[in-house]
């Protein structure tokens, strides 16, 4: 919740004032090469700590009929406003130790004043001055609801500059400019603002006010100025501005304005007549312009040319991004509160398509009018205004229950509903498996003795996803909740298979187990943690393997089943054969993007995407732990070896092997268990843990990973779990 | 003698518009310090102008703001000087803020001294007030010498003959 109010106000925020940056932000750009241009032709000729205001006094007057004043910009150039001899007066840059005119100041160039018309006032005087301080505050927001943003996306205000997780490029140079540029953002909008509202005298100055009626007391022995000691140690470094006497009378003083104070000086004793400290909020204000504008700094001023046009690409990737989500948006329907919605459905698979198919129902019936609340087993808890609870639910192994619908019997037994709730089960599956949709029966006899829970119509079980099975339920179950149901179709892409080339297959192992090394002739995007369906001649359905990528080439590991008609098809071809076979995407088990580190645990022939991905890690340099539970024998490791450039104990990672029989006689779930203080860790940190391998196995890893997670971390893994950490891929 | 008394008056003319075109109307240069009253806000903006008798504007003297896009706040002025807007680069600089003091030179025609013209201090700051006479006196050697009062933004001016 806090994650996408933080969002939303970035959002918000950015969109309302996107206009005004855009305009501030080209303007800022131009206005940045302002200082650098000025820089770029300098006057500044010596050191002007070197030089007291005495030697700069005496040559101007020297060189000049009359001296008006004298002023030190922030490039350390000398500028006086004099009178020459032919009674003109000039504003010229002189060099301060013998006075000679170096140049005229020059005007503003026309471009940059008519820029800073536009960039702090819009050509709208005073409202303008209004609008942009508005904008200025705005920046401040969007740039701190940014770093909150950041803070939560990447884990915490310590992993802000950790790596970044984002691929898409929008989002990523959102994120990893954002960072950067985040401080000269926030800079240039606070000094922005404060700057708009000293125009608008919202800054409280208590200004003291230099004394010229004061009378000296000391007396007077002008010997000349360099005699004096007031100016010959006060050197030109430390002075903003003199303005010089207006007349020879004794009561005419030297105003200095020096970097934190004022004084007023006679001009024949060096007497201090008056001296003020300037306020805070003038020093403030001071370096409020310099840090806005870039004066006295070409770096600086770089850095603001850098961060005013990075605006740009902000909004610009915002925009993208904030398309992109709505497009996402249009397809997820994601619900708002539990407790304000009628309808609940309940997921209770980790395939896309059940998920696909709970967005359709919701979006069909936002659609008319009802308020619909989707997530997953897991989360059940109780729902205020819920009238209806649909059930959608896959089966994994011997009638358990998917990772991420666990916990919901335990869950049904312990919550108490407020009102009754009318329930309806659809659970899916396939019906070549012994156990066809024994969880969702479970399910549902639960739900049925559960005495909140009314049943609104029977059980359905979808047999293969099929299409027409699920519209003739829907259709019933709409009807009953008094809703219309038009026919769904699963966005499923057509499937074309393809032919690959067997390059290489080793014999069958003490495990029965063999690898198999396919290429095919295009090139493949596909990636290891991939699922390749392949059809072995005569039979109707395809067999699906997890695949590692190996270069161009893709590795399977199958074992051999002496009925099985796929694998024993496979386990007979020879070099040069074809194989009839497509690749589908399984997104959700490819290598994260920079992550922490990773721990893999497989058993059997589940090691075959890690073969794909550990390679990667090495190269990069990441941690892994690898669990193993080989097969019966200590040499069934070796048929993998060539795959696995593993030098064990490298750089914090591990690879912990176990294999069933003497002498070792270990299964996974030990190795798992004595390294539980690691995994605790590295999971508290980040780490991803990816699992594949056979079901019984991922149940017992996932009960163990369970208790690790509880006992070492007192946290629950589903919470591991929502945070995307945990990967599993089991059949 | 009366051939003399027909030339003399052509004489005269002649001589007065010869003389008038050799010497253009001579300037006189006056330091002028301008001091402001401890206002806060926006630099203010003041016009320095001559006025003929009928306090009627003749010439800009000097303009302290550079930035042109404010001038039409100082209504007074801008309907003498918005007309044909001549370049005033040359008599203008920087404003200056609440309590802070300014020097300039001033070129005043020594021909409109003490014939009854007027100087006018015009001054005006942004989202404040807009003073028409913040100090306006008559054009004599006297007053050109001495320190003035304003009722405005200004404090006092002070002028010094160069």
């Amino acid at each position: 919740m806090t994650n996408s109010f933080w969002r939303y106000s970035h959002l918000l925020l950015a969109g309302t004032s996107a206009l005004f940056l855009i305009i501030a932000s080209v303007t800022g750009v131009i206005l940045a090469c302002e200082p650098i241009a000025d820089q770029s032709q300098s006057y500044k000729v010596v050191d002007l700590e070197n030089v007291s205001t005495a030697t700069a006094i005496i040559a101007l007057q020297k060189e000049y009929d009359e001296v008006l004043s004298l002023q030190v910009t922030s490039n350390d150039e000398v500028i006086t406003s004099v009178i020459t001899e032919d009674g003109i007066s000039e504003e010229i840059y002189v060099n301060p130790t013998n006075g000679r005119r170096l140049g005229k100041v020059k005007e503003r160039h026309p471009l940059f004043i008519w820029t800073t018309n536009l960039h702090r006032s819009l050509f709208l005087k005073s409202l303008g001055r209004i609008f942009v301080g508005i904008i200025s505050l705005l920046l401040c927001f969007i740039a701190v609801t940014g770093l909150l943003v950041l803070i939560q996306r990447q884990g915490g205000l310590l992993k802000l500059y950790s790596k970044v997780k984002e691929r898409d490029f929008n989002q990523r140079y959102h994120v990893i400019l954002g960072r950067w540029l985040l401080i000269p953002l926030i800079i240039i909008a606070c000094t922005g603002v404060y700057l708009s509202l000293e125009k608008f005298d919202l800054i409280p100055v208590h200004q003291a006010e230099l004394d010229w009626s004061k009378e000296p007391v000391l007396p007077v022995h002008y010997q000349g100025l360099s005699k004096i000691a007031f100016f010959k140690e006060l050197k030109l470094n430390e002075v903003r501005q003199i303005t010089f006497p207006f007349s020879e009378d004794e009561l005419d003083y030297y105003e200095f304005n020096l970097k934190t104070r004022d004084l007023l000086v006679h001009q024949y004793s060096g007497e201090i007549i008056s001296d003020i400290e300037q306020p805070f909020s003038l020093l403030l204000s001071r370096w409020s312009f310099n840090l806005h504008t870039g004066t006295g700094s070409i770096l600086w001023s770089l850095i603001l040319l850098v961060a005013s046009a990075s605006i740009l690409f902000f909004i610009f990737s915002g925009l993208m991004l904030f398309i992109k989500r709505r497009r996402l948006s249009d397809k997820i329907t994601t619900v708002s509160d539990k407790d304000e919605s009628e309808i609940i459905i309940l997921v209770g698979s980790e395939s896309g398509q059940t998920y696909a198919f709970a967005r359709h129902i919701t979006q069909e019936l936002i659609q008319q009018g009802k308020s619909v609340f989707v997530s997953s087993l897991n989360k059940y808890t109780s729902y205020k205004k819920a009238t209806h609870l649909l059930v959608l639910t896959a089966t994994y192994g011997d009638g358990d229950a998917p990772t991420n619908a666990r916990h919901f019997l335990s869950l049904l037994s312990t919550i108490h509903q407020p009102h009754p709730i009318q329930f309806a089960v659809l659970g899916f599956g396939s019906m070549d498996y012994k156990h066809y949709c024994r969880f969702a029966i479970k399910v549902d006899t639960s739900l049925q003795d559960h005495h909140s829970f009314a049943p609104l119509i029977p059980l359905e079980k979808i047999n293969e996803q099929s299409e027409k099975q699920l519209n003739a339920w829907l259709e019933k179950w709409y009807a009953a909740i008094g809703a219309h149901h038009k026919s769904y179709q699963s966005k499923k892409k057509d499937i074309t298979f393809a032919e690959f080339k067997v390059i290489e297959r080793t014999a069958l192992n003490l495990d029965q187990t063999f690898l198999l090394k396919l290429r095919h002739d295009h090139n493949q995007t596909c990636q290891s943690g991939d699922i390749i369906h392949i059809k072995a001649p005569k039979t109707d359905k395809p067999r699906a393997y997890s695949i590692a990528r190996i270069e161009d080439d893709i590795v399977l590991s199958i074992k051999k089943h002496d009925h099985g008609i796929c694998s024993s098809y496979l386990s007979d071809l020879q070099l040069g054969d074809t194989v009839h076979a497509y690749i589908e995407e399984n997104a959700h088990f490819h290598l994260p993007l920079n992550p922490e580190s990773i721990i893999f645990i497989s058993n059997g022939t589940g090691i075959a995407p890690f073969l794909g991905m550990i390679p990667n890690l090495i190269d990069n340099g990441q941690q892994f732990q690898f669990f193993w539970g080989g097969g019966r024998f200590k040499e069934s490791v070796e048929l993998y070896q060539p795959y696995l450039p593993i030098t064990v104990g490298a750089q914090s990672s591990s690879v912990h092997l176990t294999y069933s029989r003497a002498p070792q006689q270990k299964y996974v779930q030990h190795e798992i268990w004595d390294q539980r203080k690691l995994i605790a860790a590295r999971l508290h940190n980040g780490c991803h843990i990816m699992i594949c391998g056979s079901m019984a196995m991922k149940d017992d890893v996932i009960d163990l990973l369970e208790k690790i997670s509880i006992q070492e971390n007192h946290t629950a893994l589903t919470y591991y779990e929502s945070r995307g950490q945990i990967h599993i891929d089991c059949y | 003698m009366k051939r003399i008394f027909q030339i003399l008056p052509v004489f005269i003319l002649g001589s007065f518009l010869l003389f008038s075109f050799i010497n253009p109307i001579e300037k006189a240069s006056y330091k002028c310090m301008i001091q402001l009253k401890n206002y806060t806000g926006e630099g203010a903006y003041i016009v320095i102008s001559l006025l003929n008798p009928e306090e009627e504007y003749v010439e800009t003297l000097y303009v302290q703001g550079k930035d042109s896009e404010w001038y039409s706040e100082i209504a007074q002025w801008w309907k003498f000087y918005g007309k044909r807007r001549p370049d005033i680069d040359a008599i203008s600089g920087a404003t200056i803020s609440g309590g802070e003091r300014v020097i300039n030179l001033i070129q005043i025609p020594k021909d409109k001294i003490d014939q009854g013209y007027f100087i006018r201090f015009e001054t005006a700051v942004e989202d404040q007030e807009y003073y028409v006479k913040d100090l306006q006196f008559e054009l004599t050697s006297e007053n050109l010498k001495g320190k003035k009062e304003g009722s405005g933004f200004i404090r006092y001016v002070r002028l010094l003959p160069q």
